[in-house]
């Protein structure tokens, strides 16, 4: 599938990234760490494991980007999101339009001591990053992840091989994947990808080493072992996870520059300077019930809280800290997350579907009857915003001033209908311009909050007098049937794996279907405008203006019915240094301090 | 007495088939796909393919149905689907925390239900036993959530008594600090209608002749509660308390979840949101096993208690 494209890294933003990457990861003398600070955090769903390659949720992740180095990472402070060097000495060398990237690995990185490396101590080089990506195709890791890299010429076939012969090789060589020396990667696409560099940021393509690999098998998840600032102390599954800093992590020095946010001055004079990571352990608790961690965070037991949306009116009321929090010292850091809620239809449905006039006046004046302030009032509790454009605030290719086209008028929902035939019958209900009673299956799943979005919808569509049918699944089987091109509506959301918009715009791409282009919409010129899209450097104004007129294209067919974009409100007591919530970044931990002299007593 | 247990074993068997089939059609049928979400966010129909083939669900549903009924004679049920954790591994590390819960508490709550059932049905009638009824009456109308909300805030959080969640590393240190306040809240909700049903057990045996006799005997009163009137009262206390037993390995998830205790609750609960097939087949297989077992231990205490009681 093809999803992705992006920014263009030319040589003059490698040297300042370069430059970065001097600035702001320094080697240092590593033990900066103090063992007495202790840093306390929640996860409100169990983490599954940390082998890069097999697992795919947030919570996984936050604990492997703190053990692995992946190639790039993102500048703690710069919003919009930008790419800077981690294990990689600088931003890649990009060539052939985009179609080869050259990685230059830093020197002198080691992975954290392992009965594995059987007392050597072993240096983090190109081939492990080889390894590491092959096994995204390794059939038997079965990868979340692994449509990430299709674009890598020669691995299909690899996997192809193996799916013959019952057994990967990673030694065989891939014309795409090859590490020219030591310290030099070279990553071949078989097509232009702009986006590649937001790859191999991610922590999934993190580097492991094959000894530990290979000594652990089918239990890697349970033994990360990285090059990164922590390593794994202790996990009791879904329940505790203990990271220690890693005595053997190169350290670095904080330096990055403040962004337009007054808060970043502050940080910057806390931090500047100062040898990473600060942290000596990283204390996590899988509390999965709010109510627990909403009073262990008031006990002083939890340094930072992710405020869920049913406490937000009692601990942020007009979205400041309450009084008692704020005589506390606590304070809030509020982001808006890199997603989006969106209600669609299947544009393939016998019913709903097609793009003739009045099966498109239909999907229009039933996303036009739906209120989206009612449902951030009702539903999340005033914490998110609405959504007037596909791509979501802090996303390349985000833009402000459009306005979406779909708006909440039931009073023009219902002249549409009158206008293409849906009469009303006795009982007060449209019916087809055929006689048929005219009923919309809606899918959700039985948690509470989608029987609030049924109600919603349930009231929202008798303002326009159709009926609404809600089925009720499993998620599963709301993906399965989805995938099919058998599921009506639903309201799906997406959190950005980069931020760039064309992570969200390829769900709407034709050949998405079946995968993740869940309105199963197929309309050639729209995707020979996308196609178009791919082959530009993110954020150009030529791409941008390519963005407007898909997304225009995309609701003056009715497809999707935009909703909202959450906001994240982390609590944060007052011994916590130098915090800020990142959109992308996962392990911010290893970017900041504690002031334990701060605690409450 | 051997030829007895020898034949409610067998009597397992078909049972046991029963459960398994039962589980095997449930999960197939409402269960769900779990290659849709293992598969990712964005994946293809040859990456789900590959996953079902991986996980067996690609089988033919005897083929699936065989599997699971050998995991169940072996007792090896292969790895959960999410985690790659062994299910033995699973139920080992998990079995433990739920028993530090539910041992004290099942413990304290019987000997506690049982004085004090003896002690209302010696006052029945009086005042103090009506007041003591209307009690449990209110008490057991309240939903056990509101116990763990509200005991969670008063006594862990206002008063500081107790840590609001949490486990740790050694058996006293969870016993004593961090499952005190679940297991209170457990007593407060169990008391009630164990009180209720244990006294009308209680009061079924005072008023036979078996008592009147003791008394014209000039036999304390002491003596005829806790020894004549309790022993014939104990086989339906017996039945009671042994059928709670297995369920609320599962039943005390809310508490697991609510205090972050690391149980077989919790787990369960984790594995149905994950469709997590192997952890469910394997709990609740396990489940229906201690529910026979149980039932056959309260039938061989029936005899130890009261001699007269035959087991055909």
């Amino acid at each position: 599938m093809i999803h992705r494209a992006l920014p263009a890294i030319s040589a003059a933003a490698t040297c300042v990234a370069g430059a970065v990457l001097v600035a702001a990861l320094a080697v240092a003398p590593a033990r900066a760490a103090d063992p007495d600070k202790v840093l306390h955090l929640e996860f409100y769903v169990a983490e599954t494991g940390f082998d890069p390659a097999k697992v795919q949720d947030y919570y996984s992740f936050v604990v492997i980007e703190g053990i692995c180095d992946s190639l790039l990472t993102f500048d703690y402070l710069a919003r919009p999101s930008k790419l800077v060097p981690r294990a990689a000495e600088a931003l890649p060398t990009v060539s052939d339009q985009a179609k080869t990237y050259i990685f230059k690995i830093r020197k002198g990185i080691y992975f954290a001591s392992d009965p594995a490396f059987k007392g050597r101590r072993r240096e983090l080089t190109a081939e492990d990053f080889v390894y590491s990506i092959k096994r995204f195709k390794d059939p038997v890791n079965h990868a979340p992840y692994e449509s990430f890299i299709d674009g890598i010429a020669g691995l299909e076939e690899l996997k192809k091989a193996a799916e013959k012969t019952g057994k990967f090789d990673y030694d065989r060589k891939v014309e795409g994947l090859q590490a020219l020396d030591r310290y030099t990667l070279r990553i071949r696409l078989k097509e232009t990808d702009y986006t590649f560099p937001y790859v191999m940021a991610l922590a999934n393509f993190a580097a492991v080493a094959r000894e530990v690999i290979e000594a652990y098998g089918e239990d890697s998840n349970a033994h990360p072992v990285g090059t990164g600032p922590y390593r794994l102390k202790e996990w009791v599954r879904s329940n505790k996870i203990i990271l220690e800093a890693n005595p053997d992590f190169r350290g670095f020095v904080w330096n990055f520059e403040p962004g337009t946010d007054p808060r970043d001055k502050e940080i910057v004079a806390a931090m500047e300077g100062k040898k990473m990571p600060q942290i000596g352990r990283v204390e996590i608790s899988i509390i999965e019930e709010q109510q627990a961690a909403w009073l262990a965070f008031q006990n002083g037991e939890l340094d930072i809280l992710h405020l869920r949306e049913q406490f937000a009116p009692v601990a942020i009321p007009g979205n400041q800290v309450n009084a008692q929090l704020a005589a506390a010292g606590v304070w809030l850091n509020r982001i808006t997350d890199p997603d989006l809620n969106y209600t669609y239809f299947n544009t393939t449905d016998p019913d709903f579907g097609g793009f003739a006039k009045d099966k498109i006046a239909l999907r229009r004046a039933i996303f036009m009857s739906f209120d989206n302030a009612e449902y951030i009032r009702v539903i999340r509790k005033g914490q998110s915003m609405e959504a007037q454009y596909p791509i979501p605030p802090g996303v390349v290719g985000y833009d402000p001033t459009y306005r979406t086209s779909i708006p909440y008028a039931p009073e023009l929902a219902n002249k549409l209908l009158d206008y293409f035939g849906y009469k009303r019958g006795a009982d007060g209900y449209r019916n087809w311009p055929d006689g048929r009673a005219l009923v919309w299956r809606f899918s959700s799943t039985p948690s509470s909050r989608d029987r609030e979005i049924d109600e919603l919808w349930q009231k929202s569509v008798e303002r326009i007098g159709i009926r609404l049918q809600i089925d009720k699944n499993k998620f599963p089987e709301e993906l399965k049937r989805e995938r099919a091109c058998q599921l009506l509506s639903r309201i799906a959301s997406w959190y950005a794996d980069y931020p760039d918009g064309d992570d969200f715009m390829q769900l709407l791409y034709g050949p998405n279907s079946h995968q993740n282009n869940n309105a199963c919409f197929q309309l050639p010129e729209w995707d020979r405008i996308y196609e178009k899209t791919r082959a530009l450097p993110p954020d150009s104004p030529e791409r941008n203006q390519f963005y407007r007129q898909l997304w225009r294209m995309a609701e003056v067919h009715g497809v999707w019915k935009l909703h909202d974009t959450r906001y994240r409100n982390m609590l944060v007591q007052p011994q916590v240094i130098g915090y800020k919530k990142h959109p992308i970044l996962l392990a911010e931990y290893m970017y900041y301090d504690l002031d334990n002299s701060r605690r409450r007593k | 007495m051997s030829a007895y247990i020898i034949r409610r074993i067998w009597q397992m068997i078909p049972t046991m088939l029963g459960v398994i089939v039962l589980v095997f059609v449930l999960f197939n049928w409402i269960g769900g796909d779990p290659a849709y979400v293992l598969a990712g966010k964005i994946s293809s129909a040859e990456q789900i393919a590959n996953i079902r083939r991986q996980l067996g669900v690609d089988q033919p549903f005897y083929v699936q149905l065989w599997i699971f009924i050998k995991q169940v004679l072996t007792a090896d049920f292969g790895a959960s689907w999410s985690t790659n954790e062994a299910v033995s591994h699973i139920l080992a590390t998990r079995l433990g925390p739920s028993l530090t819960l539910l041992v004290p508490w099942l413990i304290l709550s019987t000997l506690i239900s049982i004085g004090l059932a003896l002690a209302v049905a010696y006052v029945r009638a009086s005042l103090t036993d009506r007041m003591v009824m209307i009690t449990c009456t209110v008490g057991l109308s309240i939903s056990i959530l509101v116990y763990i909300i509200v005991f969670q805030y008063v006594f862990a959080y206002k008063l500081g008594w107790f840590p609001v969640q949490g486990w740790g590393d050694s058996f006293w240190q969870n016993l004593v600090v961090y499952a005190s306040l679940p297991i209170i809240i457990l007593l407060v909700v169990s008391i009630a209608p164990d009180l209720r049903l244990f006294r009308t057990f209680v009061l079924d045996e005072v008023n036979q002749d078996y008592v009147r006799t003791a008394r014209a005997k000039g036999v304390s009163e002491n003596r005829i509660m806790w020894v004549h009137v309790l022993r014939n009262a104990s086989i339906p206390i017996i039945t009671h308390v042994m059928a709670q037993v297995p369920g609320l390995l599962i039943g005390a998830f809310l508490l697991e979840r609510f205090f972050s205790i690391p149980g077989i609750g919790r787990e369960v609960i984790l594995a149905v949101e994950r469709s997590d097939f192997p952890v469910i087949k394997a709990i609740t297989v396990y489940v229906a096993a201690a529910t026979m077992i149980f039932n056959l231990a309260a039938d061989l205490m029936y005899k130890a208690v009261d001699p007269r009681v035959q087991l055909k």
